[in-house]
């Protein structure tokens, strides 16, 4: 344990002496403040926190990964191009206890760096509205909106396979089915989800005149004084005059009104006009849920409006109510870019365990570059049909599965709507990153960096 | 243990990208060292001396045979903790300085923090270091990081001592110094493999050799009866009159022998070194690093006592026989833990006189070896090691005497 201390000391110094982390560190230090006065968001004080907090974390998650990717690459490899490792591994000390010394150095650099950039954008973000002179009523909105961790639920997905293998019946005896789709596997896979998301989207949508019902489970918010937060974006067919919907909403336990018995819990009733395709909220009292957790929330899509508006699935509509408080839910944001900065880290010790540095670093940052797109590379590959198809989905998709998705889980996509990011997620996500793909990286890399020459051969 | 190195028919050949062999650099080599030699390997550039320590040290797999240090394989921490190696370059970490490099590789050995500085303050005063020993390693000229990278290799007081070109870099004080230094290790126990091909370092210091051509040994054997002209006599004497001359001429003529007379040439060593000692008497101002301080000067033969420079190093570097390479916890605890006030008066003045040490780029005003600056380092010394020589003066009262 002490040579790995003492080549992890070694590499904090190299890092810092060589000036590497003192760009990126003076970079932080200046541009974060930078951007807590300049940054307007949508003009709103919650808004201007939304912002900062948002390009905040992710410019110093970003940075700090750069770091990582930096100088953890250069380290190995420079030790083994410079031969610092002949007077190094003759010593006393097992070739995986260096690379494991490299490892703890940058993670206690990265530990170090990102509690001191934290501790900048907390501070920031707090004082913020103390600063800008907020109004309480603003301040109000802060801290139901922004300053607090909102469990978030999603309605529930009917079962849609009866309709779905329906619908296919139905096409096919039309004739609808494209040529060649039954006989491939990886064809009708495809054609089969994309067949599946039309249906679960007309779900989600609602014509004009038409009601659309979204039902909520295990709606358990702590106390029924606090207040449930419905939050929302359309997408419309066809854009509106003003690019704004009118709405009728209807919130509580809609089943009481079938049964035609006496009301347990209120149910609310407002009138909206918000602008589409962005994200809005509004407000009722929880005490709308029903004892058994259900909550319904029906949207009524007023004649008023002449286009059929959609929910998207992803993020749509979800409810929210507050479950923890924002401090919490900040240092769980801070640990979330951590797990991924060990993961980073454990991709630079295997790629310069054994590749030279431009090679190391052009390999991390691919990878880096997949994980944070995987979404997007996923996407892309299910519009392409036919051939092309097969190969993504038994070729490239596992690969892909390998990866990290660091744009499923961005620090900023919990803290900026004041979502709350649970234990058990951190829990999961730090388990899927490290415990399984970084460990597997770091366990490749010491096999590679015990078994392999050291020395080159110069005759 | 037989052999410190032992080498079983090994061969490295490099390959190219395909797999396909294409250059044999070391060829079924089978090299022998015994304990307590220093043994000088020879050739020329390319001959596969380097390889060979690669593969003695696990650095380079052998494509075939076996090579066994100090009885085991030399990438067990076990055996590797009694080995010091000084690779053809110093290849040491740039951003540290001297003293952090030295306590890197300290901390490599697990050495106790107190040992460690001991050491380290000793090692650096011994390669004359001491006034830039907080000066990174990217700021030295290739003699200084060469002497760095000699305290590295010593740090652990090896049993083995693997040297690759030790002397590339070194002006001529600092060449004799190292040679001055090889034996004296050798004389205290020490095994040492030199690998050169500046054939006068090796013949200086090395009690056997092996020449290496084309990764396979073309010579092995002691260096005096290799070099020896057995049909050969030589004289020599003091300064000898023309009549002595004349009869000695005629006794030659008699025994109708070949012959030359005149008187012996100096070695351009020997000169350089008297001149350089003499600027240094005049305090002509150098920079870079001091070839007199107090360790390193005694190792400059013919200019100090025997008996200083006998007890320093006894007390920098034990006989491989009377005590593990390594000091054991049991020994540190058996060290006191203050020192006696003999001692911090000593301490004292080391400290003080680095002190007012100027720093290397102001003149430097070098005396050859005061007696009197002679005995801090001793007692420093005996702290570090816990053993005093037969003729050390702060002989600790229980230690044992060396060789």
């Amino acid at each position: 344990m002490r040579s790995i201390w003492a080549v992890a000391v070694n590499m904090i110094k190299q890092a810092l002496r060589l000036k590497i982390a003192a760009v990126f560190i003076v970079l932080l230090l200046v541009l974060l403040p930078v951007m807590g006065l300049t940054m307007t968001g949508d003009g709103t004080v919650k808004g201007r926190m939304q912002a900062f907090v948002s390009y905040g974390m992710s410019l110093t998650a970003f940075l700090l990964a750069m770091l990582t990717i930096f100088t953890t690459t250069y380290s190995l490899t420079s030790d083994v191009k410079d031969k610092q490792v002949y007077t190094v591994l003759t010593k006393p000390i097992r070739r995986f206890q260096f690379v494991l010394g490299k490892l703890l150095g940058v993670v206690i650099l990265d530990a170090g760096l990102l509690v001191l950039f934290s501790v900048i954008i907390y501070g920031i973000t707090i004082f913020l509205p103390k600063v800008l002179h907020t109004d309480e009523a603003q301040m109000a909105q802060i801290r139901d909106e922004f300053f607090t961790a909102r469990m978030s639920v999603k309605p529930e997905n009917p079962d849609i396979s009866q309709e779905l293998e329906q619908a296919y019946k139905k096409l096919k005896q039309n004739g609808e089915v494209p040529a060649g789709v039954d006989e491939n596997p990886a064809a009708r896979h495809n054609y089969m989800n994309e067949l599946g998301r039309r249906i679960g989207l007309r779900r989600r949508a609602a014509a004009v005149g038409e009601e659309l019902l979204l039902e909520f489970n295990n709606v358990k918010p702590k106390d029924p004084n606090q207040s449930l937060f419905v939050r929302f974006k359309y997408d419309v067919a066809v854009n509106p005059q003003d690019l704004s919907i009118y709405s009728k909403w209807v919130v509580g336990d809609v089943r009481q009104l079938r049964l035609a018995a006496n009301f347990d819990t209120p149910i609310y009733s407002l009138e909206r006009k918000d602008v589409i395709r962005t994200f809005r909220e509004f407000s009722v009292p929880a005490d709308a849920v029903a004892g058994d957790g259900y909550l319904a929330v029906a949207f009524l899509n007023v004649p008023l409006n002449d286009t059929a508006v959609i929910f998207p699935f992803e993020d749509g509509l979800e409810l929210l109510y507050k479950a923890d408080t924002f401090t919490a839910n900040f240092i769980r944001a801070v640990l979330l870019i951590f797990v991924r900065l060990i993961f980073l880290a454990s991709l630079a010790v295997f790629a310069g365990s054994f590749l030279s540095f431009p090679v190391a670093i052009l390999l991390c940052m691919a990878i880096f570059t997949m994980a944070n797109m995987s979404g997007f590379i996923g996407e892309s590959f299910d519009v392409v049909g036919g051939n092309v198809s097969s190969v993504y989905t038994w070729f490239l998709q596992p690969i892909l599965s390998l990866l990290p998705h660091f744009d499923k889980f961005d620090s900023s996509q919990f803290l900026v709507p004041g979502r709350l990011l649970s234990w058990s997620l951190l829990a999961w996500i730090g388990f899927s990153t490290l415990c399984l793909r970084a460990l597997f990286l770091v366990i490749l890399s010491l096999l590679i960096f015990t078994y392999r020459e050291i020395a080159k051969v110069i005759v | 243990m037989e052999y410190a190195i032992e080498t079983f028919s090994l061969t490295k050949i490099f390959s190219d990208w395909w797999g396909r062999s294409r250059v044999i650099a070391v060829d079924d080599l089978n090299l022998k060292v015994r304990p307590n030699e220093v043994y000088g390997f020879l050739g020329p550039n390319g001959s596969g001396k380097t390889t060979t320590l690669k593969m003695l040290l696990g650095l380079l797999h052998p494509t075939k045979g076996k090579a066994i240090v100090l009885g085991g394989d030399a990438t067990d921490p076990q055996i590797n903790r009694r080995i010091g190696f000084l690779p053809e370059e110093s290849y040491l970490y740039k951003y540290l300085t001297a003293r952090e490099t030295l306590d890197f590789y300290g901390q490599l050995f697990k050495l106790p923090a107190k040992v460690r500085r001991m050491r380290i303050e000793a090692l650096l005063d011994m390669v004359g270091l001491k006034a830039v020993a907080n000066r990174t390693i990217g700021t030295f000229s290739k003699g200084m990081a060469r002497r760095i990278g000699l305290a590295q290799a010593l740090i652990n007081d090896p049993e083995l001592l693997i040297l690759d070109e030790p002397t590339t870099g070194l002006d001529p004080i600092g060449t004799r110094q190292i040679k001055d230094l090889i034996l004296e290790l050798a004389k205290r126990g020490k095994t040492i493999l030199l690998c050169s091909h500046l054939l006068a370092d090796v013949e200086d210091v090395c009690s056997r050799i092996a020449i290496l051509y084309g990764g396979k040994i073309q010579a092995e054997g002691d260096v005096s009866e290799l070099l020896r002209h057995s049909d050969k006599t030589e004289i020599l004497t003091g300064r000898l009159s023309p009549a002595a001359i004349e009869k000695i001429k005629q006794t030659l003529a008699e025994e109708h022998a070949e012959y030359t007379i005149g008187s012996p040439i100096d070695k351009l060593e020997t000169f350089f070194i008297n001149i350089v000692a003499r600027a240094q008497q005049q305090a002509v101002p150098t920079s870079g690093a001091e070839s007199k301080t107090q360790i390193s000067n005694f190792l400059s033969a013919g200019t100090n006592d025997r008996a200083n420079r006998e007890a320093l190093l006894n007390q920098l570097v034990s006989a491989s026989d009377e005590r593990p390479a390594v000091p054991d916890t049991q020994q540190v605890k058996s060290q006191p833990a203050p020192l006696s006030p003999a001692d911090e008066n000593l301490l004292k003045e080391l400290t003080e006189q680095a002190d007012s040490k100027p720093v290397v780029t102001q003149p430097t005003q070098t005396k050859p070896a005061p007696a009197q600056s002679d005995q801090p380092n001793k007692s420093v010394l005996d702290e570090l090691t816990g053993r005093s020589g037969a003729d050390t003066k702060n002989a600790h009262p229980g230690d044992s005497a060396n060789a």
